[in-house]
């Protein structure tokens, strides 16, 4: 129906643009809101292809085809209550919560997710929307085909056929049926009967290890927040210990009164269980934290976590055992920087076995340094080297008296710089066994690329390390061919 | 009418007794400078000196080295020619002998090295060259890109139970920072050094400052490869030390990257000390 139709059937219509996006912005911060029930959450996947597709709307209505969240509750409902009881006061705790957000909303529970889906679209009593435990049978056989969420030209034919409920489909055959219409009508029906696994996709992966901590009264003080914050913690940390795993990583979120949710996370660069050391790196974040009007619930996650068999107490005086373990404080310092640096800014220096000098040194986590030794034996290997190397080797105009000699004098950043004395040249080959950036692999047949690498020390006593990319030859031009670079500083 | 009070004429006697009456104030006055003074003086919370290995400056140096618990500094310094340095090497290479002596203290302990990166042509330090000085595998590498972030880092590391020393490369002169730096130093007895590309404003909180350049080194006879690198060294700032003849005592070092020790080169000597030490054993 178009708008003018409608509105010539009703004169003072109200309307209002369709807004897809803020309608998908709404379901999600629901869903974010949900996971005070369980952290598996999916937004309804069959209305968020329709809402993408364009579709005007879903066959099964609701708003902007948009609509329905599905929450696997399994082994949640007994927090409410013992058996069916729980589950209802789950269900009526969601509705009352979300209608006191000015949500309307219509909660079904059943043992597979297509039935749920089903019921809380089409069923026609109150009483229905809980379907008891393999009830869904029955409980589906009255409702229209329209629950089975199939696609619009399907259940026209359905309609055509006589297949009004769904019912009606369970006598037909299955052969000639999936000759028809193709496998998805009965794929449907088995996932809403529960012969088929229909796996729910959670929004966020859902964390092994959670606490959580609801308060009677909604807090909003930093204190309160650092404290409960303490509480979560502890409680985390036994359910770590007692699992023999380590957080890598933690996750705290604040569920203010107005339904929305503010997260923060810490990372540490091993496992980690210790109580006061991850509060203290959580003492850093929570001030970033913002409770809003107050916050009713916090949940505390450990995302990412590790096999982590953990440290034993060392005896008293035996400081020996607690640097050999490196429980001399730098890993925590290492996390407490890269917290607030970012943890690429906080590293190892790792020696590489490579000719290229630039290739020599990379970085690697804190917490695991070089071997004792290994860089020792790289600098025993080499020549003398620079105390500082250039990211990227800077281009110089050179001056030799001799083609192949030395530089006499090299310009570097408008400076001139008088050569004194020069040593060299060290070769530095290609490594013509290591594929190029690119991919590709040098041809094995070829004198590969080289530098030559001379150390200079100018007449002010500043010593350089430059290189001339390549062999002396001359270019069609007259003039040298192999270019200088400037590669770094000696001390 | 002018009233003259009788004690216009007094004896000076009175005065004198004035005086007295203040001596003890004085005193006292004295005796607190004395403990501020000390309060900040070597003696405080035991602190350690680490000899430099130059006898001649370790000789000038508060207990016979460097001070840990305490703020050094090192900038690197005009050429000879009075030519602004166009890079620091020569004061890193300084630099990083004055971290390995410190880090003896602690040899498996942390070294932490912050520094802020300077744009497209930044030279990081290059870990085989400080090999020479200590194990690269020690150091921590920081990058920040502001100097509050660096100086935060820098406290954070000198409050840490297992750092054996904290080097800060920055050109920022910030006196608040510097005295925040110097007392958590104290603090915690974990040495700190501020590396500077390039001289600083004079007025600083540092116990001892460096200036560093290098100097030409000196070939072989009949060759011009380059000789053990040499710096020329001024010792701009030293607390608590010794004071020398000179205003700024300066001194030609030899860094000599196969035996791995600094060494002073006699001011007439002019060859290599290398040189002078095989003529002397031969």
């Amino acid at each position: 129906m178009r708008l003018a139709d409608a509105r010539a059937l009703v004169p003072d219509l109200l309307t209002a643009p369709g807004e897809p996006q803020a309608d998908r912005r709404l379901i999600e911060s629901i869903a974010n809101w949900c996971d005070r029930y369980t952290p598996w959450v999916a937004v309804d996947p069959l209305g968020g292809a329709l809402a993408e597709e364009g579709a005007e709307a879903c066959s099964a209505g609701g708003f902007g085809g948009d609509a329905g969240l599905l929450l696997d509750v399994t082994g949640c409902a007994h927090l409410f209550g013992q058996g069916e009881a729980g589950e209802r006061a789950l269900l009526a705790d969601l509705v009352e919560r979300l209608s006191r957000h000015d949500l309307t909303c219509r909660v079904a529970m059943a043992d597979t997710a297509g039935a749920a889906w089903a019921l809380a679209r089409f069923a026609e009593r109150q009483a229905d929307l809980l379907c008891p435990a393999h009830g869904q049978r029955a409980a589906l056989a009255g409702l229209p085909v329209d629950g089975l969420r199939l696609d619009a030209p399907i259940l026209e034919t359905f309609l055509k056929l006589g297949l009004r409920r769904i019912g009606d489909l369970y006598p037909l055959p299955r052969a000639p049926l999936a000759r028809r219409f193709g496998d998805r009508p009965l794929t449907r029906l088995d996932q809403a009967l529960g012969t088929l696994a229909e796996p729910i996709e959670p929004r966020r992966p859902a964390p092994a290890f959670r606490t959580r901590l609801a308060f009677a009264e909604p807090i909003g003080r930093p204190e309160d927040i650092a404290a409960a914050t303490s509480r979560l913690l502890a409680a985390l940390c036994r359910q770590l210990e007692q699992a023999g795993v380590g957080a890598r990583r933690l996750e705290i979120a604040l569920y203010r009164v107005d339904g929305s949710v503010d997260r923060t996370a810490i990372g540490t660069s091993r496992p980690n269980r210790d109580n006061p050391r991850l509060m203290k790196l959580f003492e850093e974040k929570l001030g970033e934290l913002d409770a809003g009007f107050g916050v009713e619930l916090m949940i505390l996650a450990a995302p990412e976590v590790e096999t982590f068999s953990g440290a034993q107490d060392a005896l008293p005086d035996s400081g020996a055992i607690a640097t050999s373990l490196g429980e001399d404080g730098t890993i925590d310092l290492a996390d407490r920087l890269a917290l607030r640096l970012g943890a690429e800014n906080v590293v190892r220096l790792l020696a590489r076995d490579s000719h290229l000098p630039e290739r020599v040194q990379t970085t690697g986590t804190a917490a695991k340094p070089a071997a004792a030794g290994a860089w020792r034996r790289v600098a025993d290997l080499k020549g003398a080297r620079p105390t500082r190397l250039l990211q990227r080797p800077e281009p110089v105009d050179v001056t030799a008296i001799v083609p192949d000699d030395p530089p006499s004098l090299f310009r570097w950043r408008q400076h001139a710089h008088r050569i004194v004395r020069a040593e060299g040249p060290e070769r530095v080959a290609d490594e013509w066994w290591r594929p190029r950036p690119d991919g590709s692999r040098p041809p094995a047949n070829i004198v590969p690329p080289y530098r030559d690498y001379y150390r200079v020390e100018d007449d002010d006593g500043g010593r350089f390390w430059l290189f001339r990319d390549g062999p002396y030859t001359l270019a069609a031009n007259g003039r040298p061919a192999a270019r200088w670079f400037l590669h770094g500083f000696c001390a | 009418m002018p009233v003259i009070s009788p004690n216009t004429f007094a004896p000076p006697v009175t005065r004198q007794a004035a005086n007295d009456a203040a001596a003890p104030v004085a005193q006292a006055l004295r005796e607190k400078v004395r403990r501020l003074e000390r309060a900040h003086s070597a003696e405080r919370a035991g602190r350690l000196a680490v000899p430099l290995g130059v006898p001649t400056i370790d000789a000038l140096l508060p207990d016979g080295g460097l001070l840990t618990g305490a703020l050094h500094e090192v900038e690197a310094g005009a050429a000879p020619s009075g030519r602004v340095a166009s890079h620091d090497g020569a004061a890193l290479g300084f630099a990083a002998h004055l971290l390995g002596r410190l880090g003896t203290l602690r040899p498996a302990g942390t070294l932490l090295w912050c520094r802020r990166p300077s744009g497209p042509g930044d030279a990081p330090p290059y870990a085989p060259a400080l090999a020479a000085w200590f194990d690269p595998a020690r150091l921590l590498m920081v990058t920040v890109r502001r100097d509050e972030d660096l100086f935060w880092a820098m406290e954070e590391g000198l409050r840490c139970p297992g750092m054996a020393a904290v080097l800060g490369e920055t050109r920022a002169a910030d006196l608040t920072a510097g005295r925040r730096l110097s007392l958590a130093a104290e603090k915690s007895g974990v040495p700190a050094l501020l590396l500077r590309s390039q001289p600083a404003p004079a007025q600083s909180v540092c116990t001892t400052r460096w200036r560093v350049a290098s100097a030409a080194s000196c070939s072989t006879p009949g060759l011009s490869d380059l000789g053990a690198a040499r710096w020329r060294i001024e010792l701009r700032r030293n607390r608590f030390g010794v004071p020398s003849v000179a205003e700024t005592p300066t001194w030609l070092l030899e860094w000599n990257d196969e035996t791995h020790c600094l060494s002073v080169v006699p001011q007439a000597f002019r060859g290599s000390t290398r040189a002078r030490d095989a003529r002397l054993a031969g």
